[in-house]
């Protein structure tokens, strides 16, 4: 959580240097950076609970249909805008969804937001950023026989990329911390996706979580036996849990394949599915979150 | 006794130096209790998957309810659906998101109605006491429960014949009595249960029938008091006799006791 409330403020800086005053500017980056890593707490393996989360969130009695294609719009909506504001509103309407209506923390949703977040601010600096060999921007770092040059071109076009990002993101999250994973791919099987890949995303899905429960014991039967000691015994017992795990994972498939076959199974994954309810007052919540946004991409065009 | 399920010289191997399963002739039984036991390669495993048409054997004749079981799709559901069973790892076994989901795949892959479907799936639940767990991530349950959700897999299929890879391997104590108290139920509806284990313990105080199986072949098919009075083969099989087995024989108590229980008032 440290590397992306630094990495903010680095952003943040070079995005608004020369459109915000000195004094104002640093406030904002520290009071966002400090922001992040007082309230924002990383965890590992965040993704594990993943499912946890969307089977608690108090989004997930809304009929899962109904969420997917207003996200889906949404999400669409977000990318075709030409304006910086349409980001962030989807942003500041999805954290208050899955914060406030939702019922997840605010310091949850942050941690599970700082890993993708942190690859998008690092794109950022490197859209922001352009090596010239003169001082032509707001922000001229004297490099060599150059300057790293922060131009104002780039701080709009970051900007609108930025935004854009985190309003696609903040749109994705909504979606799968309030909607269980089976839910979604049940949604893509309705929507005609091949079975193929519907029955691939159920068993990947499924066996990250068996084959990650694998390499954790690996990994600790490892360590119990000074298997990460040093850097070059680390590297060598990766290697060697990797290899492992590939041929422990070709066993499992077969008795997995085994066992779907004692179950009949002949060619397609098909579940029991419960549809919950579409409710008026959801559908209606959603056309009109639609139309406000599809109103400001048109407007703000 | 209404026989289920009969083989008649079977025989499969994986590859041809790697007999799995060596002329093996063996009827079971509705209602039935039957422990399968022998050490590790043994072929226990194999002959479950046999049992249940996963592995077709090379030779030898299958009957199912006296009616001869061929290669065929229809003849392969019938068996599988009659024959159910449960793996050694869940997690081999378990591939839904939801539990309720896992126990659907059987019925759904019988295409039955929607409301047959639901109607199984809801008795297993009930049988299993999955209720409060139904919607759950079957990766975020404990072994005990995985293990439930596998037998409550099989059991919405209305299966005749139960087979139990192993089932108290990677069990707690309590989690094994639960087990064991489910298995009780089971063979109270008259399901016929079939169980590999190396638990000699288990296999002396549950079981009405004992089969050993070594080196692939079926070395005997007895009552438990007879396989474990056989030292000889016991000793061959890698083998020991239960305690209480040898509590009993060393008191001279008869009958032999089978539970702790039997020994009050000695």
């Amino acid at each position: 959580m440290i590397i992306t409330a630094i990495l903010t403020m680095l952003v943040i800086w070079c995005l608004f240097y020369g459109a915000v005053p000195g004094v104002a500017l640093v406030c904002l980056c520290l009071v966002m950076g400090g922001f992040l890593a007082v309230v924002g707490r990383h965890k590992h393996e965040g993704f594990l609970v993943i499912d946890i989360i969307a089977q608690r969130s108090q989004l997930n009695k809304i009929n899962s249909p109904l969420k997917f294609w207003t996200v889906l719009i949404l999400l669409f909506l977000c990318i075709a805008s030409r304006s910086v504001v349409v980001g962030l509103v989807l942003m500041a309407v999805m954290l208050f969804l899955t914060v406030a209506v939702g019922g997840l923390e605010l310091h949850d949703y942050l941690s599970l937001l700082s890993l993708p977040v942190s690859f998008v601010l690092i794109s950022a600096l490197a859209l922001l950023v352009d090596y010239g060999s003169s001082p032509f921007g707001v922000i001229n770092l004297p490099v060599s026989q150059g300057y790293l040059v922060v131009s104002q071109a780039a701080q709009l076009r970051t900007a609108l990329v930025l935004s854009k990002a985190l309003g696609a993101l903040s749109c994705l999250y909504l979606l799968s911390l309030s909607t269980p994973m089976p839910e979604i791919i049940s949604v893509l099987r309705k929507a005609h996706v091949p079975d193929i890949v519907i029955e691939l995303m159920y068993l990947i899905y499924r066996y990250t979580f068996v084959l990650f429960e694998m390499y954790r014991s690996m990994k600790d039967a490892a360590k119990s036996r000074l298997g990460f000691v040093n850097f070059s015994t680390s590297v060598k017992t990766t290697g060697k849990i990797y290899t492992n795990l590939l041929a422990r994972s070709y066993q499992k498939s077969m008795n997995n394949f085994d066992a779907m076959e004692s179950r009949c199974y002949i060619g397609e994954i098909r579940f029991l599915e419960n549809k919950k309810e579409l409710s008026r007052l959801h559908a209606i919540v959603a056309a009109s979150l639609v139309v406000i946004i599809s109103g400001l991409t048109i407007t703000l065009h | 006794m209404e026989e289920i399920l009969r083989f008649e010289g079977i025989n499969f191997s994986y590859e041809e130096d790697r007999v799995a399963l060596k002329n093996i002739s063996v009827s079971l039984y509705k209602a039935q209790k039957v422990a399968v036991l022998g050490n590790n390669g043994a072929g226990k495993s194999t002959f479950f998957l046999c049992c249940n048409g996963v592995v077709k054997p090379q030779k030898g004749r299958m009957f199912l309810r006296d009616k001869e079981i061929g290669a065929t799709r229809k003849e392969s559901v019938y068996l599988r659906q009659t024959v159910g069973i449960v793996f050694q790892d869940p997690d081999s076994q378990i591939i839904a998101g939801t539990v309720e989901a896992e126990i659907s795949f059987g019925p759904m892959n019988l295409k039955l109605p929607e409301a047959v479907v639901r109607s199984q799936v809801e008795d297993a639940i009930e049988k299993m006491r999955l209720e409060s767990m139904r919607t759950r991530a079957p990766h975020y349950l404990s072994g005990g429960e995985k293990k439930r959700v596998s037998i409550a897999d099989v059991l919405a299929m209305n299966p005749q014949l139960l087979l139990f890879d192993e089932p108290g391997a990677s069990l707690d104590p309590e989690n094994t009595l639960l087990l064991e108290r489910n298995l009780e139920m089971l063979s109270e509806k008259g399901l016929g249960l079939v169980i590999a284990t190396h638990d000699v313990d288990f296999a002396w105080r549950w079981a009405d029938r004992v089969l050993v199986f070594h080196a692939g072949e079926l070395v005997a098919d007895a009552d438990p008091e007879a396989v474990f009075s056989d030292e000889e083969l016991l000793r061959r099989c890698g083998l020991v006799q239960p305690t209480l087995f040898q509590v009993g024989k060393l008191y001279n108590i008869n009958p032999l006791p089978r539970a702790i229980s039997d020994l009050k008032g000695r």
